[in-house]
């Protein structure tokens, strides 16, 4: 579903993502874990195509389309999902409104029929319920005083109003109370399907605990150096970065 | 100034023909609305010249006094060559008295400190070299009518601290326009005292023309009865990545009137620039007067700029709760008009200048309590 | 709910982003070109006006030739050349009319394609229209409800020959005939406008909307405005505007008066979009109104609401005395500025009397290469104690070819008055932008819900029907401003 060849991506002219190669099938969620700093982020937002993250060279697949010649909305369209580790607020666009909108406007570009705001409201409430996503949220504009907790849960309602076919989560768990990562996860798990693949940025193995994956990535410096199994998580919290780092460098 | 040295005549004549063009400013003219100073100045003697005197001047400082023939290069390259406004022009055209300071390279001078006397016109000019350091303490106490005009050019990385006292001068009407101009990486801060005037003027324009160069202004002013005070700032964010920010306190008692007038521009293409502004009066007299006039002016889009500006009493709720804990009114008042001009005066790192506004602020303020 | 699939389509729909740039082919009966004192006595005569009104007019054109045209505004244009335009045209077809049957069908037609529902529907919607065609009202619709309620609603021509004493007490109170250049030409040539009279204690039971339309070229618009509202009143009062698209650029100098008494409100609504000129700056309204609101009875209240998308030059203060003791002022704006447009447009706030309130929002977007200011004032005078006022001043930009500029006055002479004023500058958020892209919404249309969002606070002081219409036109204002 997504392949990534050997990318180097810069921004403002600085290369961050010096090489990095990961692919991905169908159905599998991966997570990515990595120091602060050693582009997790950066490789997020190449993936959505954010403005000024440049890709220098390399490739990245999707369903073997060229991901990087896509515009970003259209990207959107063809179901590429971020939560963002810092989801932005928007003073004065009620939160449903933007649900609506956006919904609508990716229905348009697949050519789907747009919903009227009465079936937006309807699918919307289903899913706000299990998520904690009250009413009153959804009236008020988006993410604007909500908690970091908040924003995160508003994240994963967006995830499954929208189904996208590779999600991918940038610190989705950090900033979450217990109950509330639990929530978090069962909405992420709840979406696991053959046809879905997810790719988890976190620093916590704890959340891996919830959402287990089939493989892990460790970045650093904008790059891959270690990969393995659910069990990397595990000795990745016994011995910290600098022991599978300073290894690999 | 130096008598007649054909690169100064020319300079001054084209003063001349620029102050002759506008006139003595009076209150239809936009940028005076508050400050007529036409009838204001009316009959004053045009010829005379202020007297200045540098009262502490700090080692490997060189000072050159405008009055004397052969000025060195240092100050043909810089005297009157900034942007000048009216009044600055008139000042340029008629001084013929002031001074130079240069601070070399990489000097971190301490303090020089000076003071306008006298009435007329007087100039002084202060070139900051590359990486140097210096605070200006002036102390304005002119009497009749004095225009000055001071000019300063901050050196890439050089920090200029300008700290101006101008107390009570009942009768006097003290115009002073500074030139500033910022190059990269360099700082001009800017700290004023104003006990008002019959007219005060103190005008500022400042030029950011270096990456990353800040200008710092702050200032209160403490008016009684009938003190004029007028505060004009223009900052021009002439480059990207450069930074301003003003915070002016005015406390007005008695018919006192006090007046912020403050613009920012940003030029195009001048992106990552920054700029903050905030004016505050509180009005104690009941014939007092607050004018403010923040403004922007933006030509460039990728920018950040606000300004607040509040004209009131003092807040109702902070005095009765002052209040219910037992401190009389009177006592409650005189510590919230404290606290509130105590946010700028803060902000003056140096330890003695604090002391001294501070000191200033204590006498000044009985007076601009005063209804 | 987000304007902008709709918008999108409309645009479509018209192939050109201007929807109502169309010329409706209708005989015209002008004036003679030029402004001189026949011009003004021309008019008068083709309004069967009676001598006082004459005379005002003659003294006004008296006065304004003693004027001179203000440049203290941050707008740039070429010299107006006041002799080179009509002073007066009207449809051939339309002077005496009994009823909406006896309307030029054409006019119908393009009333139709305003979107401006002459007929029965508006009932439903409780909206009163009045419409300005040119220089001539053409059809009030609803005067038989009003009148049972005792609201008058009428063409101010007509007022001015069937409410002589009204028209005389409250005509030039606000806005003095002397006021400034573009007021006193009004005064001069105000060829028709709409006259409002509430009478006490009466809750005006629909809103009343009139819609101005430039139709003809080279002719300017000066139609002129009162509104009375009596002790204990309120009306709700919505105007738009539209205008064809040339090349020439066409001068519309209104002034508008509002008087509000005793514990009256009157709340003033605008969609202004007229004509902005095209892309290269070519053509477009200049649009130098005066329009003052006097609260001049205790607890009155008087409340602007403006959305100002169109133009070649704006040029506009709605403004509010506030006379007597606890009144009310508020001004809510919209001002949006693309292309090569000019905006330069705030208000006044004048408090004078004790305990008045004074409120201002106001939403600057600039785009293009366009130049947007907002200008405004707030003064308090010695007596008016405990005002209060306060403000808030956004701007937004799009692209670094414009220009967003903020010029408050803040003036205060009681200590205990208080006033706090706040204003921001900014450009449309990178991050913001990115996440609806993120989330599927287009560039165009992300860029419209972030500005809406923006103006919120503004659009939200519309009433309903005019709400989604401005929601629209804020969309289409800024089409193709980004990227
Ligand atoms: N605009 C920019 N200009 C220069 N460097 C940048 C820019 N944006 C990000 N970087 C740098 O790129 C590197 C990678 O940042 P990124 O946000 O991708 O890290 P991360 O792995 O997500 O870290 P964290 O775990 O803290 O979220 C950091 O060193 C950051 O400072
Ligand atoms: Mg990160």
């Amino acid at each position: 579903m997504l392949e990534i060849k050997d990318l180097h991506a810069a921004v403002d002219g600085k290369e961050i993502l010096k090489g990095l190669t990961l692919s991905i099938e169908p159905g599998q969620v991966h997570a990515i874990m990595g120091p602060n700093g050693s582009g997790k982020s950066t490789l997020s937002y190449v993936l959505a195509g954010r403005a000024g993250y440049e890709v220098t060279s390399g490739s990245i697949l999707y369903n073997g389309r060229d991901l990087v010649a896509m515009p970003t909305e259209e990207r959107a369209a063809q179901g590429v999902f971020l939560a963002m580790q810092y989801p932005v607020e928007i003073p004065g666009v009620t939160t449903l409104t933007f649900l609506k909108t956006a919904l609508n406007a990716q229905r348009r570009a697949r050519g789907e029929k747009e919903l009227d705001a009465m079936s937006v409201l309807k699918l919307v409430r289903g899913k706000a319920a299990t998520l904690k996503v009250t009413e009153e949220m959804l009236k008020r504009a988006l993410n604007v005083g909500f908690s970091g907790g908040e924003k995160k849960r508003l994240e994963i309602l967006q995830m499954a109003l929208f189904e996208p076919k590779l999600a991918i989560l940038d610190e989705t768990d950090s900033g979450l109370d217990i109950d509330a990562l639990k929530l978090v996860a069962e909405g992420v798990n709840a979406q696991r399907s053959p046809e879905r693949a997810m790719l988890v940025i976190t620093h916590y193995q704890r959340l891996l605990d919830y959402i287990v994956p089939d493989r892990i990535h460790v970045l650093a410096r904008g790059r891959i150096v270690a990969e393995g199994g659910k069990e990397l998580a595990h000795e990745l919290e016994a011995k910290g970065y600098e022991h599978i780092v300073g290894k690999a460098a | 100034m130096s008598a007649s040295a054909t690169w100064l005549d020319e300079r001054r004549a084209q003063a001349r023909e620029r102050f002759a063009a506008q006139g003595v400013p009076h209150r239809r003219i936009e940028d005076w609305k508050y400050s007529d100073l036409r009838p204001a100045v009316e009959g004053a003697n045009d010829d005379a010249a202020a007297a200045w005197s540098i009262r502490m001047r700090p080692d490997g400082v060189e000072v050159f006094d405008l009055a004397q023939v052969d000025a060195p290069d240092w100050v043909r390259a810089h005297l009157g060559t900034l942007p000048q406004s009216v009044m600055a022009s008139a000042s340029l055209a008629q001084a013929r008295s002031g001074f130079a300071v240069r601070v070399p390279r990489n000097l971190a001078a301490g303090t020089l400190d000076f003071e306008w006397k006298g009435a007329g016109s007087g100039r002084a000019l202060i070139v900051l070299e590359e990486g140097a350091t210096l605070t200006l303490c002036e102390n304005t106490r002119t009497v009749g009518f004095a225009n000055l005009g001071v000019e300063a050019i901050v050196g890439a990385n050089a920090q200029l601290t300008h700290v101006r006292i101008a107390s009570r001068a009942t009768a006097a009407v003290q115009v002073e326009e500074y030139a500033v101009q910022v190059a990269r990486d360099g700082l001009y801060r800017a700290h004023l005292f104003n006990g008002g005037a019959k007219l005060s003027r103190a005008e500022f324009q400042i030029v950011l023309a270096g990456t990353n160069a800040r200008a710092a202004l702050s200032g209160v002013s403490v008016l009684a009865d009938g003190a004029h005070a007028d505060v004009t700032t223009h900052i021009t964010h002439a480059v990207g990545h450069t930074e301003s920010t003003q915070l002016f306190k005015k406390v007005a008692g008695g018919a006192s009137r006090a007046i912020y007038q403050g613009r920012i521009t940003v030029e195009q293409g001048a992106d990552k620039s920054d700029s903050r502004q905030t004016a505050k009066a509180l009005l104690m007299g009941v014939r007092a007067e607050a004018d403010l006039k923040p403004e922007l002016e933006i030509f460039a889009d990728d920018v950040k700029c606000a300004h607040g500006a509040a004209v009131g009493d003092l807040d109702a709720d902070s005095l009765f709760y002052l209040r219910a804990r037992g401190i009389p009114e009177a006592e409650a008042r005189n510590l919230l008009v404290h606290a509130f001009l105590d946010e700028v005066v803060t902000g003056i790192a140096d330890d003695e200048m604090r002391k001294f506004v501070r000191a200033m602020v204590e006498e000044a303020l009985p007076g601009a309590m005063l209804p | 709910m987000s304007a902008a699939p709709e918008t999108k389509k409309q645009v479509a729909e018209i192939g050109d982003k201007y929807k109502y740039g169309f010329v409706t082919d209708i005989e015209m009966e002008r004036a003679p070109k030029g402004l001189n004192e026949d011009t003004v006595r021309y008019i008068s005569a083709k309004k069967s006006e009676p001598d006082w009104m004459l005379e005002w007019r003659l003294g006004a054109f008296a006065r304004w030739k003693e004027m001179r045209e203000p440049n203290w505004a941050r707008v740039h244009y070429q010299k107006i050349d006041y002799q080179n335009a009509y002073y007066y045209a009207a449809p051939k077809s339309t002077p005496k009319k009994q009823s909406l049957d006896e309307v030029d069908p054409k006019l119908l037609e393009t009333y139709k394609k305003l979107g401006i529902p002459l007929h029965e529907q508006m009932a439903l919607a409780g909206v009163a229209v009045d419409a300005v065609f040119d220089s001539v009202s053409v059809a009030t619709t609803f005067k038989e409800k009003l009148n049972e309620a005792g609201v008058i609603f009428c063409p101010i021509s007509e007022a001015i020959r069937d409410y002589p004493d009204l028209v005389k007490k409250y005509l030039g109170t606000v806005v003095p005939v002397t006021d400034n250049f573009f007021a006193t030409l009004n005064s001069a040539v105000f060829s028709d406008g709409t006259f409002v009279y509430v009478p006490k204690g009466v809750r005006c039971p629909m809103e009343l909307s009139t819609y101005f339309r430039i139709n003809a070229s080279e002719t300017g618009q000066f139609e002129r405005t009162l509104i009375v509202a009596d002790e204990g009143s309120y009306v709700s009062y919505l105007e738009g505007c539209t205008a064809p698209k040339r090349d020439e650029n066409q001068l519309h100098a209104a002034v508008v008066e509002l008087v509000a008494l005793a514990d009256a409100e009157i709340k003033y609504s605008t969609v202004q979009n007229w004509y902005p000129g095209d892309e290269e700056g070519k053509g477009g309204i200049y649009n130098f109104v005066t329009k003052r609101g006097d609260c001049r009875g205790h607890r009155s209240k008087i409340s602007w609401t403006q959305v100002e998308t169109g133009s070649a030059i704006t040029w506009k203060y709605p403004s509010c005395i506030l006379r007597g003791d606890d009144t009310v002022g508020e001004f809510y704006s919209i001002a949006i500025a693309n292309n090569y447009q000019q905006a330069d447009t705030g208000t006044k706030m004048i408090h004078l009397g004790k305990n008045t309130r004074s409120r201002i929002i106001s939403k600057g977007i600039s785009a293009g290469k366009a130049q947007n200011t907002y200008r405004g004032l707030v003064s308090v005078h010695p007596k008016a104690a405990s005002a209060r006022n306060y403000t808030q001043c956004d701007s937004l930009l799009i692209g670094g070819k414009c220009g967003a500029h903020t010029v408050p006055y803040i003036e205060s002479r009681n200590p205990t008055a208080r006033i706090e004023h706040e204003a921001t500058t900014s450009k449309i958020a990178e991050d913001q932008l990115f996440y609806c892209l993120q989330r599927g919404i287009p560039q165009d249309e992300a860029v419209s819900l972030i500005v809406n969002g923006f103006c919120r606070e503004v659009l939200q002081q519309l009433p309903m029907e005019f709400a989604v219409e401005a929601q629209k036109l804020v969309g289409i204002s800024l089409e193709g401003s980004v990227g």
